[in-house]
């Protein structure tokens, strides 16, 4: 894996997050691999769930399979990012 | 000026629409996308209606059939009966001499391939399957499983975030792509985030994304600009 790839990977996601559930630059900039979303984020509801991966869908060229998506890819900032990276990283 | 409420008839009925700008010149018809990011974009989409009115530019914003303020039931629309009420627009504009350009959002894209427009302005258009895409998507977030055959199967309607979409209007999507026709003007410009291809690329957020909806009046000004100046270059 290229750590370059990783870090746009990374980028995207969190410019994702900030776009699509109206974040403040300041804080997707203060998100660390460990920082909680899904069920810490109130921002982050079911629905907002599916306008997020799509939107990393269409940004990455990626296709996210619907059983592929379960609790553990949303728990972390960090677990996104290494879901969103396997995907766009082969 | 204010926008002024005007309404258009088509074969299915009488919808309302908002009216900017010049009662001459080349009209731009506008089309939302539909359904959710409909609701989201529409305080945008008249920020820039009134933006492109300062250039000059009329424009009108219609209610597509079964979308945003319109009472004509969902039941029995398919993406070609809705470009068809869009096509008595145009036709009532040529009753009055002018020339119409479309200007879809999204997936209103998907809806102006029956008019006879002179240019298409196209802002990160989306194809049928996209749409189906995202509406699967969000069906399934309401607690449901099952794929979109099996989302479509039955022939009942299907009801996604408050909406009930007949299977029809769903299966008229799946191969639905935003019209582009031989020897008619044709531009797309997409947000900087988006690598698909595109005329333009601009760097801004995708309000149609935000459950909370938004506005951004500095887009709105770059993208008046951007189809006025269009406009003007296709009527040269």
């Amino acid at each position: 894996m290229l750590p370059e790839g990783y870090d746009t990977v990374e980028t995207t996601v969190r410019a994702v997050l900030r776009d699509v559930l109206g974040l403040s630059a300041e804080r997707v900039a203060g998100f660390t691999a460990t920082t909680p979303l899904f069920g810490a984020l109130p921002e982050l509801d079911s629905m907002a769930v599916a306008s997020v991966l799509t939107e990393i869908e269409d940004r990455l060229g990626i296709l996210i399979e619907d059983d592929e998506v379960d609790g553990d890819m949303l728990e972390t900032f960090g677990a996104l990012v290494e879901f969103a990276a396997s995907k766009a990283l082969v | 000026m204010a926008p002024r409420i005007d309404h258009y008839d088509w074969p299915g009925g009488r919808e309302a629409m908002l009216r900017f700008g010049p009662d001459d010149g080349p009209l731009a018809v506008v089309a939302l996308p539909m359904f959710e990011e409909g609701n989201r974009t529409r305080t945008f989409v008249v920020t820039l209606l009134r933006a492109l009115a300062e250039r000059g530019i009329g424009s009108v914003l219609p209610d597509v059939p079964g979308q945003g303020e319109s009472i004509t039931p969902l039941a029995g629309l398919t993406l070609l009966r809705m470009a068809t009420a869009l096509e008595a627009i145009t036709d009532r504009c040529f009753d009055d001499g002018r020339r119409t350009y479309a200007v879809g959002i999204r997936s209103g894209a998907l809806l102006d391939g029956c008019a006879l427009h002179s240019g298409r302005w196209h802002l990160a258009p989306q194809t049928g399957a996209d749409l189906l895409r995202d509406l699967h998507r969000t069906w399934r977030a309401a607690s449901h499983s099952g794929d979109q055959t099996m989302m479509m199967a039955g022939g009942d309607p299907v009801e996604i975030a408050g909406n009930l979409l007949p299977s029809d209007l769903l299966l008229s999507m799946s191969a639905a792509t935003p019209s582009d026709q031989p020897g008619i003007p044709r531009r797309v410009v997409r947000l900087a985030s988006d690598p698909a291809a595109a005329d333009r690329h601009v760097d801004a957020a995708p309000l149609w994304r935000r459950s909370e909806p938004g506005n951004d009046a500095a887009l709105a000004a770059l993208l008046a600009e951007d189809i006025a100046g269009w406009i003007a270059a296709c009527e040269a």
